[in-house]
């Protein structure tokens, strides 16, 4: 009898992961220890994850549509802009104090970088049309920012510091890393110290040098190359990324709009173009697939195939 | 000013934190007698059309609580079903069919097992077996205390030992 109470006590440390190495040992010893240990290795056969998924964000916003034709509450996503005039005339007041708020906002427009700092001195370096929301008054306390595009972030060590995207969450605790959302293009780069990426499926931890992509719902884990971000130095580089994403880069970096003929954009792109020359620039992205462009003017340019 | 997850910016945090934790736990609740998925989708279109009056610190408690109050009438006599993956032969080369053939029968008891738990005995254990979830973690999750999360695993593995150890 004392030899099963002795033993049950074991099993539930053992059960908790709250054992000592020498208890540890004991526990061991027993017969059926291969039967124990064999329940808990397999237990990950059953992961929820191998066989049911939840839809990301962007996919969940697809179904709330159709919901708005039934008379559900109307979405603020979209504001069509005759709506907008109409409660902003006749509702000043409740409008204004609705989209009233206690947050900092700092954007880039195409072409455009920043570099600012936040009250703990980290510092934040946007890339073109991006933007970023935080709560000067409460950062002592929660360290917390929202954002949309692309931005690198120094963080000064201290508590916990959450960058907050549609795409998904990073926490970090003091070291240098990149944040990229764009459209259906999710990316994290660490370049320093240890950050915690949540996605909607997917939890892990990027060591130093290490990269995490989803890309239109594919995820990517992959090391990077270079110690910072190349377009703080303004360029780009780019590793196996689709030349719709790089073309959507270059349109950023230079505010010009580029169409296509006749080309692949799902094709993989490994290289880079420079930000201060539009003409080395499109050399770049357009020889390596046997591309020609054509300047129409100075803020459209067209793609195609030489073929 | 509170933040209230009509932004779409607040809902898209709060989605993205607690769709997957919702998801896993319907799923080792209820295994694949019903579209998980689909329930996810509810809870959190209901976390939508009641968003005025949740705010962003109380929309976890609000979509699980919602999950757990579903009618699942039409499941009531289902058997629960959780898949399991299986064992690939040529990731271990070095065994033998007779030892591919052991593992899945092994796997078979361990799916009947798992199916003759309770639902919150299932749900703790997986959670913290499968998910990797720490004990104060899936207590935090479900409104329990740390003690009684330890009791459900506990409960929960001694049950499943037994049920393998049964012949067929």
């Amino acid at each position: 009898m004392m030899e099963e109470m002795g033993k049950d006590e074991l099993l539930k440390k053992w059960l908790s992961d709250d054992i000592t190495n020498a208890e540890l040992h004991e526990f061991k010893q027993k017969s059926d220890y291969d039967l124990d240990s064999a329940i808990i290795e397999n237990a990950k056969h059953f992961k929820a994850s191998h066989f049911s998924k939840v839809k990301s964000f962007n996919e969940f916003k697809q179904v709330l549509d159709p919901l708005e034709k039934n008379n559900v509450k109307k979405l603020h996503f979209y504001k069509p802009l005759l709506r907008i005039a109409a409660v902003f005339l006749i509702g000043f007041g409740i409008y204004y104090s609705f989209f009233q708020s206690n947050l900092t906002s700092i954007k880039t427009l195409a072409s455009q970088k920043t570099t600012f700092e936040l009250p703990d001195a980290s510092s934040v370096t946007l890339n073109s049309l991006s933007k970023v929301d935080y709560n000067i008054k409460k950062w002592s306390k929660k360290r917390e920012i929202l954002l949309e595009g692309e931005a690198f972030f120094k963080v000064a060590k201290g508590s916990k510091f959450d960058v907050k995207t549609s795409g998904g969450v990073v926490s970090v605790l003091g070291t240098q890393f990149t944040v990229k959302q764009r459209d259906n293009y999710f990316e994290v780069k660490c370049y320093e110290g240890i950050v915690g990426v949540k996605s909607t499926n997917k939890s892990l931890q990027l060591t130093k040098g290490k990269t995490f992509r989803i890309l239109n719902g594919v995820t990517l884990l992959d090391s990077i190359d270079i110690d910072s971000p190349n377009w703080l130095n303004d360029k780009s580089y780019f590793k196996s990324v689709p030349l719709l994403e790089v073309i959507n880069e270059f349109e950023r970096q230079y505010n010009v709009k580029i169409s296509t003929q006749n080309v692949d954009k799902n094709r993989l792109f490994t290289g880079g173009f420079v930000h201060n020359n539009i003409e080395q620039a499109l050399v770049s992205i357009t020889i390596p697939f046997n591309l020609n462009y054509k300047r129409e003017n100075k803020n459209e340019i067209t793609l195609y195939s030489s073929e | 000013m509170s933040e209230n997850v009509c932004e779409e910016k607040v809902f898209s945090i709060v989605y993205n934190e607690y769709a997957k934790d919702l998801h896993d736990f319907l799923y080792y609740k209820y295994g694949t007698a019903l579209s998980v998925e689909d329930k996810v989708q509810e809870a959190f279109i209901k976390l939508w059309k009641n968003c005025k009056d949740v705010t962003k610190s109380k929309a976890k408690g609000f979509v699980f609580m919602v999950a757990k109050n579903m009618m699942l009438n039409e499941i009531k006599h289902q058997k629960i079903v959780l898949k399991y993956l299986e064992v690939k032969p040529k990731n271990y080369t070095n065994e033998t069919p007779e030892f591919l053939l052991e593992k899945d029968e092994f796997l078979k008891k361990y799916q009947n097992a798992l199916a003759s738990l309770t639902e919150d005995q299932r749900v703790a254990f997986l959670l913290n077996k499968t998910e990797g979830k720490k004990h104060q973690e899936i207590a935090d999750m479900l409104g329990l205390t740390k003690k009684v999360v330890e009791y459900r695993i506990y409960s929960a593995f001694k049950i499943i030992k037994s049920k393998i150890k049964e012949l067929k």
